[in-house]
């Protein structure tokens, strides 16, 4: 009947014109971009595109949490935590190149190129493990707290920070030595450090805030407190952030407050609330700096979000407890 | 003989501090006057894990390691075990005037002391009973609770009712005064989320036929509409035989099937597998299976050492000694619970806000809240005596 309505009233030129016109205003024309996804719980990896499609489901080892960039733009490098391993993984063949082993409760990853060498979080054991990377070799184990998880160095590769979740402090190292510099006071349960510029955010996730200290003097420079609307103060557990230094933004993942922050790095004001899926935790920029992807830990699935008009416009399916997330040209 | 032992004192390597500030901390117990059997039910079954509470204790000190050494704190750990025949007046004089003190006590002796050290300011916790009536009517100044009230267990389980749409509640209760008042409790727990109670049976401990509409589950829970049996029974001598034998194929909730629980083995998120593994393997010379977790008692006593250590960074409470009493009536404190939303106290009752998990025996079905039960205030306070209904006004 349709079909029918369709040959009558519509030739086949306007018919491509509407569909390009419904195209071009049913969503961002995303540049192409490839997203990978660890899933903890399915011990896989996933790789999605810009439209949110999942093209591969790649079975990789058991827990993987932690990814970070390798040393080539082909390569990620994934911490499975069940497996006391982390591997280098190929994107574009989609197979493991080599791993490291034994890295006990391999958590969070830091890579510094410059000297070739990997930085992991050892969840159980309360220390971290520096790595060579060509070689597989341990080049040192630092002390921390207990339940070390986010971990970040320097770009000069002097200074590396550890969070430990229980322990609610940094330990600073210094990047070549490995002597501890001293230790950074935190809120409740820090999980993420992420430098941006002289400063180091790090995210309480019981804590319900972000803090922010400078990465010279480890002094505390400022915080930001969320409340977006509907969610009382202790249902914000932040977890992951991520720069957008074009927009002066910053993005943080508010957890169990199911929303994402946006902050004006200058001001620190809270300039929007995105509400996404369930537990968001994971966060991806694309290359582009138009999308942001969104991990939701306890709905398991991604949202996309439109950073140019601030809004989601896409949830898919991830795997069972997406950790972290990758973006590539 | 002194009835107290110094047992531990960890000796930590100052950062920054020339002089080192003590954390005195006592458990009470009465290991002679206990009136249960460690958990055990008839033909010495266990039925439940009653441990002493020091493991998680002293948990809970290793726990804080890098905290006491970035503040300059050293912990003093002293074990007071009550001996009735002697003054409890003088027994507890022993202990510090800054002390934590731990209350592991059973309920007529715990209240004796929680009232002596009360007169005399000192700071007690709770870590064992559920009861009401410590909150509400006893309802002490320097007494916290840091294990749930039964209004917190039966809240969260009659919110996860109404969230299933299991609205037909069928009650079997034991004979006991305790099954009793706890069915009390659990009925008001359901009413006011809006469950409807189908009928209230009380069960007999008899094999006699005379009484079979009483002794067994099928005629005992026969004759009634409902979407689930609430099960009540204190001692765990019948309620287990329930399941599975109802006359209608309903589930069955309360003491036995699916719990409301302050700790689980097997929640899986909010960092809680590692702070099970840690409870297992942090004291290597006693190590635990994989299958052991802290009890509820003991959960509430790690979360009352935890409550002091976690807010360290928030709240200034050390000079010569740390002072609990700065820290726990600081409107900032706070605790990592590992249950996915940080606890705090309630003003009103020194209660120690937390989710409860609704249990079976190998999973964690629902961690409450339950979705849509929302508080003005405080993401946790539809669980428990909010502020309106509590009797004990302390702030």
């Amino acid at each position: 009947m349709e079909k029918h309505l369709y040959r009558v009233n519509f030739n086949r030129k306007i018919i491509v014109f509407l569909v390009l016109i419904i195209i071009s205003i049913g969503g961002p024309r995303a540049v192409a971009f490839e997203a990978l996804v660890t899933n903890e719980r399915s011990g896989d990896v996933i790789h999605v595109d810009e439209d949110g499609r999942t093209n591969h489901v790649v079975p990789i080892c058991n827990r993987p949490r932690g990814m970070v960039r390798g040393l080539v733009d082909s390569h990620v490098i994934i911490a499975c935590s069940d497996d006391h391993k982390v591997i280098t993984y190929n994107r574009a063949t989609r197979t493991i190149e080599s791993e490291i082993s034994p890295v006990r409760g391999a958590m969070n990853i830091a890579i510094h190129n410059a000297s070739s060498r990997l930085f992991v979080t050892n969840e159980g054991a309360a220390r971290a493990s520096a790595f060579d990377l060509s070689s597989g070799q341990l080049i040192a184990e630092l002390p921390t707290g207990l339940e070390p998880d986010g971990i970040a160095i320097t770009d000069d590769g002097k200074t590396l920070f550890v969070a430990s979740e229980n322990a609610g402090l940094v330990h600073v190292f210094d990047g070549s030595t490995y002597e501890q510099q001293g230790v950074i006071k935190t809120n409740l349960r820090p999980r993420r450090i992420t430098l941006f510029k002289k400063e180091l955010w790090v995210s309480s996730e019981m804590g319900s805030r972000v803090e922010i200290f400078d990465i010279e003097t480890h002094a505390k420079r400022d915080e930001v407190i969320f409340a977006p609307k509907g969610f009382r103060p202790e249902q914000m557990t932040p977890v992951d952030i991520a720069f957008n230094d074009l927009a002066n933004e910053a993005y943080i993942a508010l957890g169990s407050a199911n929303h994402i922050a946006i902050v004006d790095i200058t001001t620190r004001q809270i300039t929007k609330y995105i509400l996404v899926g369930r537990r968001a935790w994971g966060l991806g920029l694309s290359p582009d700096k138009q999308t942001l992807i969104v991990l939701n830990g306890l709905s398991d699935d991604f949202t996309l979000i439109d950073l140019q008009t601030k809004r989601p416009y896409l949830t898919k399916r991830a795997g069972l407890i997406p950790h972290s997330i990758k973006v590539f040209e | 003989m002194r009835s107290w032992i110094l047992l531990l004192i960890i000796a930590t390597s100052l950062m920054n501090h020339a002089l080192a500030a003590s954390f005195h901390l006592a458990i009470v117990t009465a290991s002679n006057a206990e009136e249960s059997n460690r958990g055990r039910s008839f033909a010495g079954i266990q039925t439940r894990v009653e441990r002493p509470v020091r493991r998680a204790v002293e948990l809970a000190l290793f726990e804080s390691k890098t905290s006491f050494e970035a503040f300059g704190i050293v912990p003093e750990l002293q074990v007071v075990d009550i001996d009735a025949k002697r003054s409890l007046k003088d027994q507890l004089k022993a202990i510090h005037s800054n002390a934590l003190i731990i209350l592991d006590l059973p309920k007529p002796e715990f209240i004796e002391t929680a009232k002596l050290l009360d007169e005399r300011g000192q700071t007690t916790v709770n870590v064992r009973h559920p009861d009401i009536d410590l909150r509400d009517t006893l309802c002490l100044p320097s007494l916290y609770h840091t294990i749930p009230s039964e209004r917190m267990y039966f809240d969260a389980l009659g919110q996860f009712l109404i969230y299933r749409g299991w609205r037909k509640v069928l009650v079997v209760h034991g004979p006991t005064d305790k099954d009793r008042l706890r069915t009390q409790i659990l009925e008001r727990s359901l009413k006011k989320f809006g469950a409807n109670i189908s009928d209230f049976r009380e069960f007999t401990l008899s094999h006699h036929p005379d009484d079979r509409d009483k002794n067994k589950p099928e005629f005992l829970t026969g004759d009634a509409s409902y979407d689930v049996v609430a099960v009540i029974d204190s001692s765990k001598d019948f309620g287990r035989y329930i399941q599975y034998s109802t006359r209608r194929a309903r589930p069955v909730v309360g003491d036995v099937g699916l719990t409301p629980a302050g700790w689980h083995r097997t929640l899986e998120r909010y960092g809680a597998p590692q702070l099970n593994e840690r409870y297992q393997s942090f004291d290597q010379e006693n190590s635990l299976p994989a299958s052991e977790a802290m009890s509820d008692e003991e959960f509430a006593a790690w979360s009352a050492v935890k409550l002091i250590t976690n807010s360290l960074g928030t709240i200034d409470a050390i000079s010569e000694t740390l002072d609990p009493r700065k820290i726990l009536a600081h409107p900032d404190t706070q605790v990592d619970l590992y249950k996915g939303t940080r606890g705090s106290i309630r003003r009103w009752n020194n209660q120690l806000r937390q989710p409860i998990l609704l249990a079976t025996g190998d999973a964690v079905v629902a961690v409450a809240p339950m979705p849509k039960f929302l508080h003005p205030k405080h993401y946790v306070d539809t669980l428990g005596l909010d502020e309106p209904e509590s009797r004990c006004k302390l702030r």
